[in-house]
């Protein structure tokens, strides 16, 4: 998408991989540099004139030679005058870490695991080849390649769902995107009972199926929330305390009222869909979070351990 | 301020500095001959605006990764005896160095996944700068997915900064036994394992690996440089976590047609076999499942969960 504002960081790092580009593969157009850069032409063109603004005024001499006519008619050609700037420096260290981050989040994720290409540009970029171990079932990779095969074709998926209810149902589903959100990964698609754009969390897909039937005319022209979690009705609002440590709880619901005490421990409120699935998300830091209030909320958290408990037992243990 | 203002952008200021150190001979340029040469500074009415304003140019480049050389010799005849030069291969790409269409889409990815958080600006850069390599379309195939990592832990950025500045870092670490500790480390590298944040960092003589979660103090810089560590010594610590997690291995049996039995693809039998980093992390994974998974070794593990289960019913009793 291209951004209209660009700072000087920017604008320099853009000059400098416009000269690396245009030396390397001749003269080219104002827009098809704008296409491949992500940037509006007009902000092609300041760093074009950044690039002709280099001049050396103690050996009154010029570093590179931007054609005006041609850049007034939106092309891009420049020669080298005494520049010995022939391409942009390696990846700053910065640059290098937020990009071998982001791959390795990438690797992390079921739909990548085994790809090549995946692991020659993590090894290129510095954030090393090591497979990372994933938890994910086959089945939950067949899921997502059947969506992205409907994605692609834009057609019709058959799925069975089971929601956090642990209600199962038919959904006729018109994907759109997949998302992968903290952990999870969600298809966003038109419902076709609901008539509304829904979240499906992956693992609670139990079945999937491309029609091949062409999407809806409404889920051409659907938006889609910024949040996978924009659709919580009947909400309960319960306060929690989380350690330091656990504090990351509160990323996963919509939150307010967050108070964090010198030792780093966070009180707060959360936003909850549904008292029943709250035991899950409460249980799993093992009592470094705790639920303050109502009490509707903590003894819903308090039968969701009893009954994993008593349920985990092994026969020696039983009475 | 408009008294002072020059014709040249702060981006051209960059850009004709950087082209004037790239041309410098091999000796480099010393101060004064950077301040004639470049008209924001040629320029500026006083000396020590001019110092302020190259001092902060340089910090600039540095952050951008074009690496500055200071060549301290009293025989150059310039009453300033330092000299500037751009540090030999920091705008030499390997040769090899090859992006196909499949790696510029798996690049935009990793840089989407950022979204406004962070890094993201960063990524975007270092994109960019890697589209000056050539046009590649990127693949279709991808187009509809959007990773959204979560990089909220106030950890994250003063461990970039380190790691970007090659400098020693405090924090306090707690074990999962509940003891913390006080750890001077030099980080190396941030990771993404297991939806966890993980440091690599060197500390005294070892490098190790630490979750951001268990970071539980500020993150305070310190002014000395980190402890050198070269690039195979980092491929061997990671090489070594990898065989670490391959040979942590849990034994669940999973209740037929839960959730968690999609989750992890169990057998027909219901019993699965699954790889860990970190026993107590994988615990927390495996409550959120409640009664649907049982662990059947190792014992450690089974162990961990059950007392996790009285935890849990103490702090809601």
């Amino acid at each position: 998408m291209p951004k209209q504002e660009i700072d000087a960081e920017d604008l320099f790092n853009l000059s400098l991989s416009i000269v690396g580009l245009v030396l390397r593969d001749g003269p080219m157009a104002t827009t098809e540099l704008a296409l491949h850069f992500g940037y509006s032409e007009k902000t092609i063109v300041r760093a074009v004139k950044t690039i002709a603004n280099s001049e050396d005024i103690g050996r009154f001499e010029t570093h590179f030679y931007v054609d005006d006519e041609r850049l007034a008619k939106g092309e891009v050609d420049f020669s080298a005058g005494m520049a010995a700037l022939r391409r942009p420096p390696l990846l700053s260290k910065r640059q290098t870490t937020a990009l071998a981050a982001g791959l390795d989040f990438l690797a992390a994720l079921p739909q990548f695991a085994g790809n090549v290409a995946l692991s020659q540009i993590r090894n290129q970029i510095g954030s090393g080849s090591a497979p990372i171990t994933i938890l994910a079932s086959p089945a939950r990779q067949e899921t997502l390649q059947t969506i992205q095969q409907a994605l692609l074709d834009k057609t019709q998926l058959v799925a069975s769902y089971v929601n956090q209810l642990g209600e199962k149902s038919e959904r006729e589903i018109d994907p759109l995107r997949v998302d992968y959100v903290g952990r999870r990964h969600y298809l966003r698609g038109w419902c076709h009972s609901n008539q509304a754009v829904r979240s499906f969390r992956l693992d609670r897909i139990t079945k999937i199926e491309n029609t091949d039937k062409p999407f809806s005319q409404a889920a051409e022209s659907a938006e889609i929330p910024l949040e996978v979690f924009g659709q919580i009705e009947n909400e309960t609002t319960v306060e929690i305390f989380a350690s330091h440590e656990a504090s990351e709880i509160f990323w996963n619901f919509p939150a307010t009222d967050i108070q964090r005490d010198t030792e780093g421990n966070v009180t707060g409120k959360i936003q909850v869909g549904s008292l029943k699935v709250l035991g899950r998300h409460i249980a799993r830091y093992a009592g470094q979070v705790r639920v303050l209030s109502p009490e509707s909320a903590i003894e819903a958290v308090r039968q969701f351990a009893l009954h994993a408990r008593n349920g985990s037992m092994t026969t020696e243990d039983q009475d | 301020m408009s008294a002072g203002a020059s014709k040249q952008s702060p981006a051209e200021r960059l850009f004709t500095l950087t082209c004037c150190l790239m041309a410098a001979p091999v000796i480099g340029l010393s101060k004064n001959d950077i301040f004639r040469s470049v008209v924001s500074y040629a320029e500026q009415g006083s000396d020590l605006a001019k110092e302020k304003m190259f001092d902060r140019d340089k910090s600039d480049l540095r952050e951008m990764g074009v690496q500055l050389e200071v060549i301290d010799s009293s025989s150059f005849e310039e009453t300033d005896s330092a000299r500037y030069r751009i540090a030999k291969g920091s705008f030499d790409w390997p040769a090899d160095f090859e992006i196909n269409n499949e790696h510029m889409t798996l690049l935009e990815l990793a840089a989407k996944a950022w979204n406004n958080q962070l890094l993201s600006k960063s990524a975007q850069s270092g994109l960019i700068r890697l589209r000056s390599l050539g046009v590649v379309e990127s693949s279709r195939q991808l187009s509809a997915f959007t990773p959204r990592l979560l990089a909220q832990q106030q950890s994250f950025a003063p461990l970039a900064d380190a790691i970007e500045e090659a400098k020693l870092v405090r924090f306090s670490y707690r074990k999962t036994d509940g003891t913390s500790s006080v750890r001077e480390v030099t980080p190396l590298k941030l990771r993404f394992i297991e939806g966890q944040w993980v440091l690599l960092a060197k500390q005294a003589r070892e490098i190790k690996n630490f979750l951001l979660r268990r970071i539980v103090s500020q993150v305070t810089p310190s002014e000395f440089p980190g402890e050198p560590v070269s690039t195979a010594q980092i491929d061997e610590a990671e090489a070594a976590l990898v065989t670490f997690v391959t040979n942590n291995i849990a034994v669940l049996k999973v209740e037929q047609d839960s959730e968690a039995w999609w989750h992890f693809g169990a057998s027909e039998n219901g019993t699965v076999e699954v790889n860990f980093m970190d026993e107590a992390l994988f615990a927390e994974d495996l409550m959120e499942f409640g009664s649907e998974v049982q662990v059947l070794s190792p014992e450690t593990l089974r162990q961990r969960i059950d007392s996790g289960w009285q935890q849990v019913l103490d702090a809601h009793a």
